[in-house]
């Protein structure tokens, strides 16, 4: 695909879709009215491929988003509002202006997928007909992945690694800490949303406690993995702001995660029991429900696509995109899923309407705020390459960094928030 | 030392202690920009630059001029202007790409 020049691309794109390796299907036959584009899921995925196939087609195409909140409320920058940066309220966003963009706005959850016949069925009964459906459930999370874990136990030791609720009582138990309490935090294994946002979220919490002035309080960090994204950096800004307040434990160091008990508030490792007064579970996770009935996910619990269009490697009229997919060397993110939507949503349109298409190109950055001014950045740009998204170019920040360069960081994350909210929501 | 030196001026800078036929070619950009072309390829920006404003780190990109804007990605892909994030998308933009872009945002308004 790289050594594809544009203008060979455009011919071929031109002469037919199967250039870019796509099934060729038959055009909705024009006797229905329109082509009709159903999305589930109004996140950073199913949002912004909403706006972009309803903006860039014109009106040619009728697109209806299918999401039950009303209001959107960001996980990324969900750690600055834990480490109170950001309120609350500055990362809620609702769909106003994406129904001001032509984009039908269904509030409600969708049950099933019919891909017999091509209808999205709603949780009230109501059946909504498509020729492209576009799924972007984010993910679930599997409480059993940790014994003793459960939905229940969420409301005693929250995961807060969905938006909403969760994270507010995360930040209510951390507020209430007194000096001296402990802290434990039960790491994902990969794969997870957001690689560094744990280790970011591990940043935010010894802020406060920093500044609040506690001198006994520890954080615990029992991870499952042998290494973490961003590490070298995040370690050097931990032993730099935070000496001696977090203890980060790979599999060689607890032996082993035996589980938690949401009653008496435990937490053991083959080693060790804990009973910190805040525990953060972050379990493994896997594509929302809705793809996984559809049968869209494989035994990995998440979707195969095809790496050139973001289309479903077990249905071609379905495409998926956003954390819910299996996007190769590409991170679950908010970034990631806004990247992969316009791909997906610029082959939507040429199928359906036979305009241009072009090679797919996706990119990712994630930034992570390690203490005030002091933020950290890793990225890449990504493509196609024998049928998997391979990065290139990738980058990342280095220890022994200018302030003045970490600064620079922070004020280009607090810009890009602003900037990939308003491409997502309007 | 990067803060207080805008791309701007740091990359026009540079090109003159290049010499003048470097700044010569880079003035022109290629006739046939094809426009249709940049403002596909500019999805990819707006996930940063969409928003924007006059004092924002991530620089506005609209109206900045054909020739400053061809000059100045030429610059974060040859890694004379040092922002990782820039050098990583501009790596992969070839000429072309480069052109269509430059003529997109040249007349393109903001997003509102
Ligand atoms: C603490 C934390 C920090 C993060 N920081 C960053 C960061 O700095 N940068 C970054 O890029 N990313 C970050 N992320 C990751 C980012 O939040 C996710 O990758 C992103 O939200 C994924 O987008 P998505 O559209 O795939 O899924 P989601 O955002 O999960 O959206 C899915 C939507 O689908 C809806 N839905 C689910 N099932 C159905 C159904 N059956 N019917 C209808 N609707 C349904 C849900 O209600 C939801 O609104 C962070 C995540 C966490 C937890
Ligand atoms: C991941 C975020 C990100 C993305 C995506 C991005 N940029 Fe940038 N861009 C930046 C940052 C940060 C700067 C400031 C760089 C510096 O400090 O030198 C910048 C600077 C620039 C400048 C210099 C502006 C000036 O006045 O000097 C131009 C031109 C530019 N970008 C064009 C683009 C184009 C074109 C694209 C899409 C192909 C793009 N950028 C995508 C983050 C981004």
């Amino acid at each position: 695909m790289t050594n594809i020049t544009r203008r060979h691309f455009g011919i071929m794109a031109g002469a037919s879709l199967s250039a870019l390796g796509l099934p060729i299907l038959s055009a909705p036959s024009l006797a229905q009215g329109k082509p009709r584009v159903v999305v589930i899921g109004g996140g950073p995925g199913g949002a912004t491929a909403a706006r972009y196939i309803a903006k860039e087609s014109n009106g040619a195409i009728d697109v209806t988003l299918i999401e039950p909140l009303k209001t959107f409320t960001t996980c990324f920058f969900s750690n600055l509002y834990v480490g109170g940066f950001r309120d609350y309220k500055s990362l809620t966003h609702n769909y106003d202006k994406v129904r001001k963009g032509g984009v039908k706005v269904v509030h409600s959850m969708a049950a099933s997928i019919d891909r017999d016949k091509k209808q999205v069925v709603l949780a009230g009964g109501g059946r909504v007909p498509y020729d492209r459906l576009l799924v972007a459930p984010g993910i679930d999370i599997k409480f059993d992945s940790v014994p003793g874990y459960s939905e229940k136990a969420a409301e005693v030791m929250p995961h807060a690694w969905k938006p909403g609720a969760q994270t507010q009582l995360l930040v209510k138990k951390l507020n209430a800490l007194k000096d001296g309490d402990q802290i434990v935090m039960i790491a994902p294994p990969n794969p997870y949303r957001c690689p560094p946002g744990p280790y970011e979220r591990v940043s935010m919490f010894a802020h406060v406690l920093k500044k609040k002035g506690f001198k006994k309080s520890r954080i615990v960090i029992l991870d499952p993995k042998p290494a973490f994204s961003k590490q070298g950096v995040f370690t050097e800004g931990w032993e730099k702001h935070y000496p001696g307040m977090i203890e980060w434990q790979d599999p060689k160091i607890h032996g082993g995660i035996k589980g938690v008990d949401a009653k008496t508030g435990e937490v053991k490792t083959d080693f060790t029991n804990y009973k910190p007064a805040l525990v953060n579970v972050i379990p493994a996770q896997m594509a929302g429900k809705i793809a996984r009935d559809a049968g869209l996910a494989n035994q990995s619990g998440f979707c195969p696509i095809d790496a050139a269009s973001m289309k479903s490697t077990v249905d071609p009229n379905i495409f998926v995109v956003g954390d819910a997919s299996i996007a190769g060397e590409m991170p679950k993110s908010a970034f990631s899923a806004n990247s992969q939507a316009k791909v997906a949503a610029m082959v939507i349109r040429a199928e359906l309407t036979k305009s241009r298409a072009f090679p797919a190109r996706y990119s990712n950055t994630c930034w992570s705020l390690i203490a005030p001014d002091d933020n950290i950045k890793v990225g890449a740009s990504y493509e196609p390459v024998d049928g998997a998204i391979k990065a290139s170019n990738s980058f990342v920040s280095q220890r022994n960094e200018s302030a003045d360069l970490r600064k620079q960081n922070y004020k280009e994350s607090v810009d890009w928030y602003q900037g990939i909210t308003t491409d997502i929501f309007g | 030392m990067r803060r207080a030196m805008p791309a701007r001026r740091s990359a026009t800078r540079l090109l003159a202690m290049a010499g003048g036929m470097a700044l010569g070619l880079l003035a022109s950009p290629a006739r046939t920009a094809d426009v249709e072309y940049g403002k596909h390829l500019s999805a990819e920006c707006i996930t940063c630059h969409g928003a924007s404003k006059s004092d924002s780190t991530i620089p506005d990109i609209h109206g900045l001029g054909e020739a400053h804007f061809v000059e100045v990605l030429r610059a974060y892909r040859a890694k004379a202007l040092p922002n990782p994030v820039m050098q990583s998308i501009a790596v992969r933009l070839g000429d072309e790409e480069i052109s269509a872009l430059a003529a997109y945002y040249t007349t393109a308004k903001r997003p509102k």
